[in-house]
């Protein structure tokens, strides 16, 4: 093993070392969390509503829950896990190091990443025990599934990089991702809406991310998949690219 | 040469200019003091060479290494044992040591004696498990300098070690570097305790206001002063004479 591949696994190591020390706050939340969503909308709701476009209501909502799992334990992860290292300084120990600044991008990425996708997994194997869930287009879905994870990892080393209070990350978590996700039809097909907010949906870009997610698992989809996907891998490279760049530079991790 | 400064500033965004004009070198092997007040530019020093704190202007050379063009290389030179305690909450001593070895590039198996050996030379064998958030403060200053020393840096970097620490701790530090020094490592320390810097340096720098102002052995630097020893020295050095203890014998009854 090299010498940077010996730097990059630790660096994600200490990154899984802290979500697995804590993961009844990290994994074991999400899942009850999950747990609550499904019974509530799936069991309350979804013995009124019964099917939504042909689909069963509990069954339409198990992509969106999934894509929301992954994409909030992503962010939050990275968020709080580089802004409470910035706060304890114990960052400087990483920084000091040799290590660049793309592997530590990378590593503080995966981080969150692959937290997201245990929660994921853990989310759609919960759902599967319920109900039974289809994957109609893996070949969509897969993709779809890891730049969504890689692109809410990315939103939550650039909150966590920028934020110098743990204010800050709660607000980006609490007014900006959780209404974006949730209006974002992750409950619910935007066609119901009435207008203006059916066209209002449409300039949400998470609402392309179900989209896409729920095209790969159900073959549902109101919007272009090609488009979604190049949008998707668009704004994912292009905050990835953002993030590089203040990590190359420093901002706000080396005075 | 361990260390090579050339007209160094570093000016902050809010318009503080914590170092100006600062040049130093520092012979492989040497055991340095840099002593000034607070707020003198002793840290954000540190920090331009460790790479936590980007030069304005002027080059910092580890072992012939620039820390801005050269960072990775230059940093792979050096241990930092910080003024603050700076550990990880999340991990346990054993950890602490571990990963750090790794972002140094240390295979498994090396770090994994390193680690041992260091916990045993540092007295935290017993706690080698245990979070390092649950530390008594001696052990999380012990657990600072095993960190700094993880990868067997060739320049060591110590900003104000013994801070806090109580007697016995203070004099295990001090035989701890004395040795490692002898051993070859060059030492880059940082202290208010004068005793502590005259008793383990060759030379010393007095820093005030971002500027390197004195530069000598302990006995140079109390020539250069007129005094008759180094805290007489710093304390011309701050305005502050009138705090002499040769003094205060005079007045005192």
């Amino acid at each position: 093993m090299s010498t940077a591949q010996i730097r990059f696994l630790s660096l994600l190591r200490r990154e899984l070392n802290r979500f697995f020390k804590i993961k009844r706050q990290t994994l074991g939340a999400p899942l009850l969390e999950t747990f609550l969503y499904i019974s509530v909308f799936g069991a309350a709701l979804g013995s009124r509503i019964k099917e939504l476009e042909g689909i069963d209501y509990v069954v339409f909502i198990v992509p969106g829950l999934i894509l929301m799992a992954w994409a909030i334990n992503a962010f939050s992860n990275n968020s709080s896990s580089i802004l409470q290292q910035k706060f304890q300084r114990a960052i400087d120990d990483q920084l000091s190091s040799p290590a660049s600044p793309l592997e530590l991008l990378l590593a503080f990425s995966f981080g969150g990443f692959l937290r997201g996708l245990i929660v994921a997994i853990l989310t759609f194997s919960a759902a599967s025990v319920l109900v039974d869930i289809p994957v109609k287009h893996a070949l969509v879905l897969l993709p779809a599934l890891f730049l969504v994870g890689f692109f809410f990892a990315q939103l939550g080393v650039l909150v966590g990089v920028r934020a110098e209070q743990f204010d800050d990350v709660s607000f980006a978590q609490t007014f900006v991702l959780q209404p974006l996700i949730f209006l974002g039809g992750v409950f619910y097909s935007a066609r119901l809406l009435p207008e203006p907010f059916e066209t209002l949906t449409q300039i949400n870009p998470v609402y392309y991310m179900i989209g896409l997610v729920r095209y790969g698992f159900l073959g549902y989809t109101e919007a272009n998949v090609a488009l979604s996907l190049t949008f998707l891998s668009v704004a994912t490279f292009a905050l990835f690219a953002v993030n590089y760049r203040l990590f190359a530079t420093g901002y706000k991790l080396r005075a | 040469m361990a260390l090579q400064i050339a007209d160094l500033t570093k000016r902050y965004p809010t318009g503080t200019e914590a170092l100006r004009g600062v040049s130093l070198e520092i012979e492989a092997g040497e055991f340095f003091g840099l002593l000034g007040p607070n707020g003198a530019g002793k840290s954000t020093l540190i920090h331009c060479a460790t790479g936590l704190a980007r030069p304005t202007s002027g080059t910092i050379r580890v072992f012939g290494h620039d820390v801005v063009d050269d960072g990775p290389q230059a940093r792979l030179s050096v241990g930092l044992a910080p003024q603050d305690v700076n550990l990880d909450w999340f991990l346990t001593a054993a950890e602490t040591l571990d990963y750090h070895g790794g972002y140094f590039g240390m295979p498994r198996k090396e770090r994994r004696a390193r680690t041992k050996e260091l916990l045993d030379s540092f007295s935290l064998t017993a706690k080698k498990d245990e979070r390092t958030r649950t530390l008594s403060g001696g052990m999380k200053r012990r657990l600072i300098l095993a960190r700094a020393l993880m990868h067997r840096p060739r320049l060591l970097i110590l900003d104000e070690p013994t801070a806090g620490v109580d007697v016995e701790l203070r004099l295990e530090l001090w035989q701890y570097v004395q040795r490692i020094n002898g051993e070859g490592t060059t030492i880059l320390l940082t202290t208010h305790y004068l005793e502590e810097a005259e008793r383990l340096c060759d030379r010393i720098a007095f820093i005030n206001g971002g500027q390197i102002v004195a530069e000598g052995t302990s006995q140079d630097l109390s020539a250069e002063f007129g005094v008759a020893s180094l805290e007489d020295a710093y304390l011309e050095l701050v305005g502050r004479n009138e705090l002499s203890r040769a003094k205060i014998a005079d007045v005192a009854p």
